[in-house]
């Protein structure tokens, strides 16, 4: 599904190259679930945003379904998002001024998907993590991993095939993690979405089903 | 999509309440002025648009060029319509249209006068008829203007005379005491906007005067229309024209007379013709009051495009959530648009409510019929949706286009520098313009407010205060009982004293003539005539620099000039012009005294060369110079004494001050709109600058916390915050200045007494805008200064 060849980033900086990522080679398959961990500063989140497609690689070749990405204008680079991916975010990220309900609606309303349609996906999702009676709520209204559960909702109303996330659980606490970790690991299994996330603990880790270790921009270890 | 877009909008509105409520109140001042000026411009725009054959109408009016400068007369020669009837084919209908007056009266069932009024009367033809669709309540124009013992009336006036129009057919009025006219058609009333006041029609076949076969005189009375044929333009007239004025006119006089072919809609907006309602509004203040809304409109546009971009970090977060999860810039503008647009349309709610509140004021002030009803004026609706969408559009544009533009990863990390993104620079810009464009209209208004207290105050060269003028009938008749009439006045006691005459020293107006100076042959400018008795340098107040003033006579035989004919005439000395003779009027007299110079025009003109003689059956008016205290007294009795030797006539008159006051009728109008304007565009630009602050302050809390942790004083922060202010504020007075410059120096070169523009009224200005600023940025300032700068640098 996605397949990374010889990736590198850098920053020019007074004539100087500062690199972030370096020879990045990985493949990742449809229905996989992967983590990337490292330390502080390894280029994580930098190489979570190019598979997203949110930042753009200096150097190398990506290819999402077999489609060379660098060659994309920033038109098809959107029905991509649109069609095929989900953001998850350490710090949710939702649209304050949006209640619950319209907050999971929005990408569909991207997608120009029929209202009635929209309404029955969105009310399948409240259902599904048990939001009904949350529905009309603002964010700041709700917990960290309430919001964080509208998050993965709305990452999930497009019916994407792959979920991006960063940090998921960064901001929770263990029980809550613990309930989002399931989610994903349930959302893998069950429906075979393919999952990468960004990760600094071991234990959220484990729910993949292989690991990217990355030091100083460059995979050491991808078992 | 829209609904949930205008849902957004209205949370985001209702979230920074603060700056909405700065937005809106900015906004629909500025749209209200809008509104306002387009009701009155569409007012002015719409006289004479009535008739349905308004593109082929076109009235003659006459032009005259002199060796020192040249006229423009609504009027033409008498003889002019039927000769032009006869000589252009391309013109499908001519008609004259002759203003007269007189006293009428109407009869009650026995026969006793019920109703006794001074009317203004149209005598026309026919054709008049065919060029104006007038619609016709009872009777036809065939029956009311064919024959010259019938007349017809306006709806109003057949109600004023009658009871109601329906009765109104068959009665019969008496005009100017002998002339029986018998009602055959009533018309429905002319609108408010018409430039043709015309109430009572006489046949023009009736129409009697010495002047009829006259091409040599003019007067402002005798208006032409035609009706252009089908496919004829103006242009294709000239050569007839010429030929035309070749026939008619003797080619040797150092006159060169012509005529044009002036527009229906041309006739309210060009000043310099006059017409029979006496209402003009010159093109150029429309312009001017077009641009003022403009200004107002760019002023409130560039108050809300600060305030968005000044936000747009607020929003950034929810640019990138948006792009992340599939929105693509154009919705991301459609989306900015709708919130834009939608915070224009509360504006534009507003905005009626401040129209609808002020329109009274405004049509008070242009005595004008106005009205906003926009459920009967669609143009009006479309005029305001119009607004909303420009509004909406380019106050939304700029803010857009950055917002929209965001990187969606830095956006989420909220690393959007909204000043390196080109927001910072535009915004000082923006506050430049905002702030010139204020200090142009604060320093204009200044310079204006000057001009008209000099023209106030500049001494007339004569007393003008508790003169009141009455207007004296001057048939021979009436003529003979002046004098009783004069000393009858004169014995009342609080009268000082008494002058018969033709006009005041300062009329609008005026009687120019012909004449020649040792010479038989005429010179090439016209003298200013004004007809005064023995009394009337005394009743006046006027100072003779030699000879004498004029004495008692009944006929002319002697002459006093003024200064401004005596230099005209290339004497030195007014002595020596005592003693020389002038041909006026065919008969050659005497010059016996030189006056002082007056302003006998309003002060935009410069002083006409005058004679003053003393002839009886040129009077026409009584000026009577009493004690102010005595006023209302000695106007009945003078009224009652007018009555008693005119009963066939009615009395009128009026105040010599009043009359010079209305030649600035129009500056103090300008004058007051300009006032009010400049007044809401610095409250616009207050709210703005406010709106502005407080971001910058909230912006900057933490670099004020880190300044004072280190040891800065409150008044210290306050003014480095004022500081950067400031400059802005001098660069837009030094921007202002000479654009301020450059305008009012063309406005008051419009006027011959004027004053000298000297440095004041921009430090005013300036002085003026930056006590504003200082007051508005210290005031918000002082607040975020004041903050404990532990609770700003915790968050970190």
């Amino acid at each position: 599904m996605i397949t990374l060849k010889q990736i590198e980033k850098y920053y020019t900086l007074k004539g100087a190259k500062s690199y972030v990522l370096r020879h990045i080679d990985a493949d990742i398959q449809k229905g996989e679930f992967v983590s990337i961990m490292g330390p502080s500063g390894a280029g994580k989140s930098t190489l979570l945003n190019i598979i997203g497609m949110l930042d753009e690689p200096t150097y190398g070749s990506y290819k999402f379904m077999d489609q060379e990405l660098s060659s994309l204008s920033e038109r098809k680079r959107i029905e991509i998002y649109r069609n095929h991916i989900g953001f998850v975010f350490q710090a949710y990220h939702l649209i304050d001024e949006m209640t619950v309900e319209e907050n999971i609606e929005v990408p569909l309303h991207y997608k120009n998907i029929s209202s009635s349609e929209r309404k029955s996906r969105v009310a399948d999702l409240l259902d599904r993590f048990q939001m009904v009676a949350k529905k009309d709520l603002f964010p700041h209204q709700l917990s960290g991993g309430q919001q964080q559960l509208v998050g993965i909702a709305r990452a999930l109303a497009p019916q994407p095939l792959l979920i991006l996330a960063d940090e998921p659980t960064g901001n929770l606490q263990s029980a809550q993690a613990l309930q989002i970790m399931d989610l994903f690991r349930q959302l893998n299994k069950d429906e075979g979405i393919t999952i990468v996330q960004v990760t600094h603990s071991e234990a959220n880790a484990a729910y993949g089903n292989r690991i990217l270790n990355l030091v100083d921009g460059v995979v050491t270890n991808n078992s | 999509m829209f609904r949930l877009n205008l849902k957004i909008a209205l949370r985001n509105l209702w979230k920074n309440k603060g700056y909405t409520f700065i937005n809106i109140a900015g906004l629909s001042v500025g749209m209200a002025g809008c509104i306002l000026i387009y009701i009155f411009i569409s007012y002015q725009l719409s006289f004479d648009q009535q008739y349905t054959n308004k593109d082929r109408i076109y009235r003659v009016v006459s032009y005259w060029k002199y060796s020192d400068g040249e006229e423009f007369q609504n009027g033409v020669p008498k003889p002019l319509a039927y000769a032009m009837r006869n000589d252009f084919s391309q013109l499908e209908e001519v008609a004259p249209l002759q203003r007269g007056g007189g006293v009428i009266q109407v009869m009650d069932e026995a026969g006793r006068v019920k109703m006794k009024t001074d009317e203004t009367v149209f005598y026309t033809d026919l054709s008049f008829f065919k060029i104006f669709n007038y619609k016709w309540l009872a009777g036809t124009p065939e029956q009311s203007v064919t024959e010259p013992n019938t007349v017809a009336i306006s709806r109003k006036t057949a109600i004023r005379y009658f009871g109601n129009w329906q009765q109104a057919i068959g009665k019969t009025i008496v005009f100017k005491q002998v002339n029986q006219l018998k009602v055959s058609g009533v018309f429905e009333d002319q609108p408010e906007t018409s430039s043709n006041p015309v109430q009572i029609v006489l046949a023009y076949s009736g129409y009697k005067h010495r002047q009829l076969k006259e091409w040599g005189s003019v007067s402002s009375g005798s208006e032409c229309y035609v009706l252009l044929k089908d496919g004829v333009k103006p242009a294709d007239l000239s050569g007839t024209m010429q030929a035309f004025i070749k026939k008619y006119y003797s080619a040797d006089s150092d006159v060169k007379e012509s005529h044009f072919f002036q527009s229906l809609s041309d006739i309210h907006v060009d000043e310099r013709y006059g017409n029979f309602a006496g209402k003009n509004t010159s093109m150029r203040d429309i312009y001017g009051l077009a641009a003022i809304g403009l200004l107002l409109l760019l002023t409130a546009c560039i108050n809300f495009i600060n305030l968005a971009t000044a936000q747009a970090i607020g929003r950034s977060k929810e640019v990138g959530i948006r792009k992340v999860i599939g929105g693509n810039r154009r919705e991301l503008l459609t989306q900015f648009f709708t919130e834009t647009i939608t915070l224009s349309f509360f504006a534009l709610l507003l905005a009626c409510v401040i129209t609808e509140a002020a329109l009274p004021a405004l049509s008070g002030l242009f005595e004008d019929q106005l009205s906003f009803s926009p459920v009967n004026q669609p143009a009006l609706i479309g005029f305001m949706l119009l607004l909303v969408l420009f509004v909406g559009l380019l106050a939304g544009v700029y803010p857009a286009v950055v917002l929209s533009g965001f990187n969606p990863v830095l956006a989420l990390k909220n690393k959007v520098n909204v000043g390196n993104s080109g927001g910072g620079s535009l915004r000082k810009v923006l506050v430049v313009v905002q702030f010139a464009i204020t200090v142009v209209l604060i320093a204009g208004t200044l310079i204006i407010l000057q001009q008209m207290k000099y023209m106030r105050e500049k001494p007339l060269g004569f007393n003008s205060s508790a003169i009141a003028m009455a207007y004296l009938p001057n048939d021979s008749l009436s003529v003979s009982k002046f004098e009783i009439i004069k000393a009858r006045v004169a014995a009342l006691p609080g009268v000082s004293a008494v002058s018969l005459c033709s006009f005041g020293p300062s009329s609008s107006d005026n009687k120019t003539s012909n004449f020649s100076y040792n010479s038989s042959r005429d010179m090439d400018f016209m003298v200013n005539t004004k007809a005064g008795d023995e009394d009337y340098f005394k009743t006046f107040g006027l100072s003779v620099l030699a000879g004498r003033s004029l004495s008692k006579s009944d006929t002319l035989k002697e002459l006093v000039i003024n200064e401004t004919l005596m230099r005209k005439l290339n004497i030195v000395k007014p002595e020596d012009a005592i003693g020389q003779h002038i041909t006026l009027m065919g008969k050659k007299v005497p010059i016996v005294g030189v006056v002082k110079d007056f302003i006998n025009k309003s002060l935009k003109e410069g002083i006409s060369p005058i004679v003053l003689y003393n002839a009886k059956n040129s009077m026409s008016e009584l000026a009577v110079k009493m004690d102010t205290r005595q006023i209302s007294t000695l106007m009945l009795q003078i009224e009652a004494i007018w009555n008693s030797y005119y009963p066939n006539y009615v009395y009128s008159s009026s105040f010599l001050d009043d009359h010079i006051r209305a030649y600035y009728e129009s500056e103090v109008i300008m004058g007051t709109l300009l006032k009010i304007f400049a007044g809401v565009i610095i409250f616009i630009a207050f709210m703005g600058l406010f709106g502005l602050i407080s971001f910058v302050a909230t912006q900057k809390t933490k670099e004020l916390a880190i300044r004072k942790v280190l040891g800065a004083t409150t008044v210290e922060l306050v003014s480095m915050l004022n500081s950067s202010f400031i400059k802005l504020i001098l660069l837009a007075n030094l921007v202002a200045w000479p654009i301020t410059y450059m305008l009012v120096s063309r406005w008051l070169s419009g006027y011959a007494y004027r004053i000298d523009l000297n440095i004041w009224p921009f430090m005013v200005a300036m002085i003026i805008s930056l006590l504003i600023t200082v007051l508005t940025v210290s005031l918000r300032t002082y607040q975020a200064a004041m903050a404990n700068p532990v609770n700003a640098l915790k968050n970190e």
